[in-house]
C-alpha cells in the first residue's frame, strides 16, 4: 500500500498549481499569440509604399499597386507570365520564377519558387523581389500574403487574345519595356487580323479539340482555348460553362465533328497514340478518324502568352489548307525586326 | 494502482512543452534561408525588449511575419484538432473515430466553395464560409444524432457518416459543373494548408475560441475517462451524461470548424496523436487531453516543416506530409504498444 | 388479474420482515412504468404497480424469467427512470428526483459486465467508485486512496490491483466490479444478473460475500437474478415478477411454491424444504424425454 501514499499534498493546493499551471500556458499562447499579428499589421505597406517615387497602377483585378520607377528584380508566379516577360526581353530582370516555367527553356535555369498554386513565400522573400506577377492560376490567398508582406504584386487576368495582347501592352508599361510591348502587340494583332482576312469567307469548322483522351476531356465556351480556336477558323463542338469539361464518347459520336485536334506535348509519341484510339471502339467510328482530319497543336495553345499566336496560325493552316494554297511564304505582315522580337517566343 | 497525481501530469505536460519548444526553435531555424540558433535567440531577445526596429528587413519578414505565424497557427491548429479527435473517439465510443469524422470537414469544404460561388467578393471569404459550412453539418448531424431527445452514440456516427458522403456527392457535383479559377486553390486547401495565416481581424476570435474549446472539453475530462467504460454505468457513477456530451460534441465540433476554417482538413492528426498519447501516457482523459493538444502541436509543427523543406522550394501540402510520416510512426506504436 | 390484484399480492409479503428490527432504507410503493415507441402509441412493455421494502443488512432478489419486467424495476430503483404512478423512496427521498451525484452517492449498481474500450488497471477502476464525491478534475486523495484498497480488500482483491482489468478472470472482475460499488460508499446496492457469466463456485462466493458485506456495511442489496437456486439459499426476500406483474413478495419459504414456480418459469420443477427451513428447487426433466 505504500504507492497509495504518492501526494501527501492537500486539495487546494493540488488545484491551484494545476489551474495556476493552466494559466500561464494561456497567457503564453495569447501574449505570443497577439504580438505577431501586432508585427504583421506594421510591416503592411513597407518598404515601397512608404517611397513617395513610386509608380501606381491599377491591375486587372482593380487593385492599387506601387511599383518603383526601375523594375530591376521581378518574381513571375506563373509559366504564361515567364514567357511574357521574356517575350519582352526584360529577362535580365526576372529574379524568380515557378517549377512549371519551362519556356523559353532559359526560363529554367531561373531560381525557383514552387509551383503557381503553392509558391513558398520565403523564397519569394529571400529574393527582394520589386515587382510580383501573379495570374488568374493563383491562389488569391497567396496574393493576399503577399501584399500583406509589403510587396507589390501586379495580378493579369485575360480572358480573350485580344485581353491577353493588352495585358502584355500594360506589363510592358509596369516593366517600363513599353517599346518593345507595343511592337509585340502590334506584330500579333496584324497576324491575327491577316488570319480573319483570309478565313473570312470559309465556314467555321465543326472540332473537337481533345484535352485529354482517358478521360476525354475538352474545353468550355469561356476558355482562351475556344477563342484561339475562332481566331483559326473552327468552332467548338463542344459549347459548356465549365473550363475543362469532361465529355462522353457517344456525344462525339452523336455530334460528328469534321476535326478532331490533339495537344502534342512531345511531338514524337502523338501518332502512335492516334493509331492505338482508331482502333479503339468509339474513336473508330469517328469519322475524323476515318478521314484522318486530325490536327496537333503545340500545348501553347492552352497558355495566354504571345506565342499563341504562332499555334493559331499553325492551326489555321491544318483546318483551312485551301485558304493558305495561293500563299506560301509567310505572312507580309511579319516583318523581320518584329520577327526578331518574337524570337524568343519560337 | 496508480492514480493520477498532479505532480506526475505537470512532468508529462512539462516534457512535451520543451519538445514542443525545440520544435517550434528548429522550425523557425528551417527553410529558405536558413538560420542559426544564435541569431535566433539574439532576435528574439531584440524583440522581447522592444528593439524590434533594429531586426534587418528580409529576417524580420522571414522569421517574424512568415515563419512564426505559420508556427502558431500550426500549433494552434493541432492541438484543436487532436483534441476533437480524442473527445469524439470518447463521445462516440469508437477509437477509430476523428475530427472529421462527423463530416465537419466536408460541411466546411462546401461552405466555401459556396461563399466562393456567391460571395467572392466578400473579405475572408474562405475561412467564413468554411466555418458557416462546418456549423451547419453540426447541427444537422446533431439532430440527425439524436434518439429519444437524447444524443446516441451509433446513431450520431450514422448521421455524420451519411451527412460526410452526402456533402462530398455535392462538392463533386458543384466541382464539375462549375467554372471558376477559385475552385483550384479548393482543392489545394481541402488537402490542409497552413501558408494561409488567418487574417489578423479574426486572430482573436480565433485563438480564443479554440482556447475555450479546449478548455471546456477538458473540464469534463474525469467524466470522458467514465463515459469510456459505458454511459449506463458513468450515470450510476454520478456523471450527468447528457450534459457533458452535449459540451463536449459541441466544444469538439467547434475546434474542428476552427481549425478546417484556417486551415483545411489536414487528416490523420486527429486520429494518430491521441492513439500515441493514449500508448505513452496511458487512457486517462486528464491526462490525454492536454497531452493531446500539445502532442498535436509538435506534429503539426514538424510535419509542417517538413512540407516546407522536403522538395523546397516547393511546399507540399501538409496534409500530405501528416499523413505520409502519420501511418508509418502509428504502426510503430501499435506494435511496441502490443509487445 | 388486475393491478390491485397483484397488488395483493405484494402487500401480502411485507409482515415478513425476517429478523425485526431494521432500519428500512428502500420503499417500492405501487411503482409503475411503462414503455412507448411514442407518444400516442400504445405501451409496449408495462410494469404494474409493485411494492416492497428493502431494509438495511437485507438481501432482496428480484426474480423472474427473461422479459418479466426485472430490469425495468432496477431502473425505477436505481432512479434512472421515474416511475408513471406511485413511489420509490431510499430513506425518504424519491431516488428518482436526486441529482446524478447524489444518487450516485448513495446507490451503486452492478451491471452484467462493463464493456472496455481501453485497458485500465483494476486499481484505478476501484477508484471511479469515488468520482462522485470528487471535485473538477477528481485527483485521488489519499483518503478515495485508502478507501479503494479497502474495497478491494473487501472483496478479496488486493492482489488484483495493479492488473489490467483485460487479463482477469470472469469471477476476478466480477470482484472488481463490486469493489468499485463498494468505493462508492453507497446505502444501497442494486446487482444486475451478477452470476450470469460466473461458474457455480465463484456464484455462491459472491452472493456469501453480498451477504457478509451488507450485514458488515449495512448495505441493502437488490439481485436481480433468474437463478431459482441461489436466490432460495440466499435471500432474505424475494420479488417475483411475470409478465411486468409482481405475483409474490415474500421469504423464499412463501414465494417458492411449486405450482407457482411451475407457472412462471414454464418449466417441470421439484421444491423441497431443506434443513435450514430454505426451499430447494430441482429441475425435473420432462415426462417424454423420461423414455430414452
Amino acid at each position: 500500500m505504500a504507492d497509495s501514499i504518492t501526494d501527501t499534498r492537500t486539495d487546494f493546493w493540488r488545484r491551484g498549481i494545476a489551474s495556476i499551471s493552466a494559466g500561464i500556458v494561456m497567457v503564453c499562447v495569447l501574449i505570443s499569440g497577439g504580438f505577431v499579428p501586432a508585427r504583421a499589421s506594421e510591416a503592411q505597406g513597407e518598404p515601397l509604399s512608404t517611397r513617395s517615387d513610386t509608380r501606381a497602377f491599377t491591375d486587372e483585378t482593380g487593385r492599387r499597386v506601387n511599383v518603383p520607377p526601375q523594375v530591376n528584380r521581378i518574381v513571375s508566379l506563373a509559366p504564361n507570365l515567364t514567357e511574357i516577360v521574356f517575350a519582352l526581353k526584360q529577362e535580365n530582370h526576372l529574379a524568380g520564377d515557378t517549377d512549371f516555367c519551362d519556356y523559353p527553356p532559359e526560363a529554367a535555369q531561373k531560381p525557383h519558387v514552387g509551383g503557381p498554386v503553392n509558391p513558398n513565400l520565403e523564397e519569394i522573400v529571400k529574393l527582394h523581389p520589386d515587382l510580383i506577377l501573379a495570374t488568374s492560376i493563383n491562389r488569391r490567398e497567396t496574393v493576399d500574403a503577399l501584399v500583406r508582406l509589403g510587396l507589390p504584386v501586379y495580378v493579369t487576368d485575360p480572358h480573350s487574345l485580344d485581353e491577353m495582347i493588352a495585358s502584355v501592352e500594360r506589363i510592358g508599361s509596369v516593366l517600363g519595356a513599353e517599346k518593345s510591348a507595343a511592337a509585340l502587340a502590334e506584330n500579333l494583332r496584324a497576324r491575327l487580323a491577316d488570319l480573319d482576312r483570309r478565313l473570312a469567307g470559309a465556314a467555321p469548322r465543326r472540332a473537337l479539340f481533345v484535352v485529354w483522351t482517358d478521360p476525354l476531356s475538352s474545353i468550355g465556351r469561356g476558355t482562351f482555348v475556344a477563342d484561339a480556336l475562332r481566331h483559326a477558323g473552327a468552332r467548338s463542338v463542344v459549347e459548356t460553362d465549365t473550363e475543362w469539361p469532361r465529355i462522353s464518347l457517344e456525344e462525339i459520336i452523336h455530334l460528328q465533328p469534321e476535326f478532331l485536334v490533339f495537344v502534342s506535348e512531345h511531338a514524337g509519341d502523338t501518332p502512335g497514340e492516334i493509331e492505338a484510339l482508331s482502333s479503339r471502339p468509339g474513336w473508330r467510328d469517328l469519322d475524323a478518324i476515318h478521314q484522318g482530319k486530325i490536327v496537333f497543336v503545340s500545348e501553347a495553345i492552352i497558355r495566354p502568352v504571345p506565342r499563341i499566336v504562332d499555334v493559331i496560325e499553325q492551326l489555321a493552316r491544318g483546318l483551312h489548307p485551301e485558304a493558305f494554297a495561293a500563299l506560301n511564304a509567310p505572312s507580309a505582315y511579319t516583318q523581320p525586326a518584329i520577327k526578331e522580337a518574337c524570337a524568343c517566343a519560337r | 494502482m496508480r492514480p493520477l497525481t498532479v505532480r506526475r501530469l505537470l512532468w508529462i505536460c512539462g516534457g512535451l512543452a520543451a519538445v514542443l519548444l525545440a520544435c517550434v526553435v528548429l522550425a523557425l531555424k528551417l527553410g529558405a534561408v536558413p538560420i542559426s540558433v544564435t541569431d535566433l535567440v539574439w532576435n528574439l531577445g531584440r524583440v522581447a525588449i522592444g528593439r524590434s526596429d533594429q531586426l534587418p528587413t528580409e529576417y524580420r519578414l522571414i522569421v517574424f511575419d512568415l515563419r512564426l505565424p505559420r508556427i502558431l497557427l500550426g500549433i494552434l491548429v493541432g492541438a484543436a484538432l487532436s483534441v476533437s479527435g480524442a473527445s469524439f473517439q470518447a463521445l462516440l465510443r469508437n477509437p477509430l473515430a476523428d475530427p472529421f469524422v462527423l463530416g465537419v470537414s466536408s460541411g466546411a469544404a462546401l461552405g466555401s466553395i459556396l461563399a466562393l460561388i456567391f460571395a467572392p467578393q466578400l473579405p475572408f471569404v474562405t475561412p467564413l464560409g468554411a466555418f458557416l459550412g462546418a456549423m451547419a453539418t453540426i447541427a444537422a448531424v446533431y439532430f440527425l444524432g439524436r434518439r429519444g431527445g437524447e444524443l446516441d452514440s451509433t446513431t450520431l456516427l450514422l448521421g455524420g457518416v451519411i451527412s460526410a458522403s452526402f456533402l462530398s456527392a455535392i462538392i463533386m457535383f458543384l466541382m464539375t459543373t462549375l467554372a471558376g479559377r477559385d475552385l483550384r486553390g479548393m482543392v489545394f486547401w481541402l488537402m490542409g494548408d497552413l501558408s494561409t495565416p488567418v487574417p489578423p481581424g479574426l486572430r482573436w476570435i480565433f485563438t480564443m475560441g479554440l482556447l475555450v474549446g479546449i478548455g471546456a472539453i477538458y473540464s469534463t475530462s474525469a467524466d470522458l475517462n467514465l463515459l469510456l467504460t459505458g454511459e449506463r454505468e458513468a450515470i450510476h457513477l454520478g456523471v450527468d451524461a447528457t450534459r457533458v456530451k452535449l459540451v463536449v460534441y459541441v466544444s469538439a465540433s467547434l475546434l474542428t470548424a476552427l481549425a478546417v476554417s484556417a486551415s483545411g482538413a489536414i487528416g490523420y492528426v486527429g486520429l494518430l496523436v491521441p492513439h500515441a498519447m493514449r500508448l505513452l501516457f496511458g487512457s486517462d482523459y486528464r491526462v490525454l487531453i492536454p497531452a493531446s493538444a500539445l502532442g498535436g502541436a509538435i506534429a503539426i509543427v514538424l510535419a509542417d516543416t517538413l512540407a516546407r523543406t522536403v522538395v523546397a522550394p516547393t511546399e507540399l501540402p501538409v496534409g500530405a506530409m501528416t499523413a505520409m510520416a502519420g501511418a508509418p510512426v502509428f504502426i510503430y506504436l501499435l506494435r511496441r504498444g502490443m509487445r | 388479474m388486475s393491478a390491485s390484484d397483484t397488488s395483493t399480492h405484494a402487500l401480502g409479503g411485507r409482515e415478513t420482515s425476517p429478523r425485526g428490527a431494521r432500519a428500512e432504507r428502500l420503499n417500492v410503493e405501487q411503482a409503475s412504468y411503462a414503455y412507448s415507441p411514442g407518444a400516442d402509441a400504445a405501451p409496449t412493455f408495462t410494469l404494474t404497480a409493485t411494492s416492497f421494502q428493502a431494509h438495511e443488512r437485507e438481501l432482496v432478489a428480484i426474480l423472474g424469467p427473461n422479459a418479466s419486467g426485472k430490469s425495468t424495476l432496477l431502473r425505477l430503483i436505481s432512479g434512472t427512470i421515474a416511475p408513471l404512478s406511485g413511489r420509490v423512496e431510499l430513506d425518504g427521498e424519491e431516488t428518482s428526483r436526486l441529482d446524478v451525484r447524489t444518487r450516485a452517492q448513495r446507490i451503486a449498481v452492478v451491471h452484467q459486465e462493463s464493456p472496455m474500450v481501453y485497458p485500465a488497471l483494476a486499481g484505478d477502476f476501484v477508484l471511479q467508485g469515488r468520482y462522485p464525491y470528487g471535485r473538477a478534475l477528481r485527483f485521488a486523495n489519499k483518503e478515495d486512496i485508502g478507501i479503494a484498497h479497502n474495497a478491494l480488500a473487501q472483496v478479496g482483491a488486493d492482489h488484483l490491483a495493479g492488473r489490467t482489468i483485460g487479463e482477469l478472470s470472469g469471477g476476478e472482475k466480477q470482484r472488481v466490479i463490486l469493489a468499485r460499488a463498494l468505493a462508492q460508499q453507497p446505502r444501497l446496492i442494486l446487482l444486475d444478473e451478477p452470476t450470469l457469466h460466473l461458474d457455480i463456485g465463484a456464484q455462491v462466493e459472491l452472493l456469501e460475500r453480498l451477504r457478509q458485506l451488507a450485514q458488515e456495511n449495512r448495505y441493502a442489496v437488490v439481485v436481480v437474478t433468474h437463478e431459482l437456486a441461489l436466490a432460495a439459499e440466499f435471500a432474505d426476500q424475494v420479488v417475483l415478477l411475470q409478465h411486468g406483474r409482481c405475483l409474490r413478495v415474500g421469504t423464499p419459504a412463501a414465494v417458492y411454491q411449486r405450482d407457482l414456480l411451475e407457472q412462471v418459469f414454464e418449466a417441470p420443477l421439484d421444491v423441497e424444504v431443506g434443513p435450514a427451513g430454505r426451499p430447494r428447487v430441482n429441475v425435473r426433466a420432462r415426462r417424454g424425454e423420461d423414455a430414452t
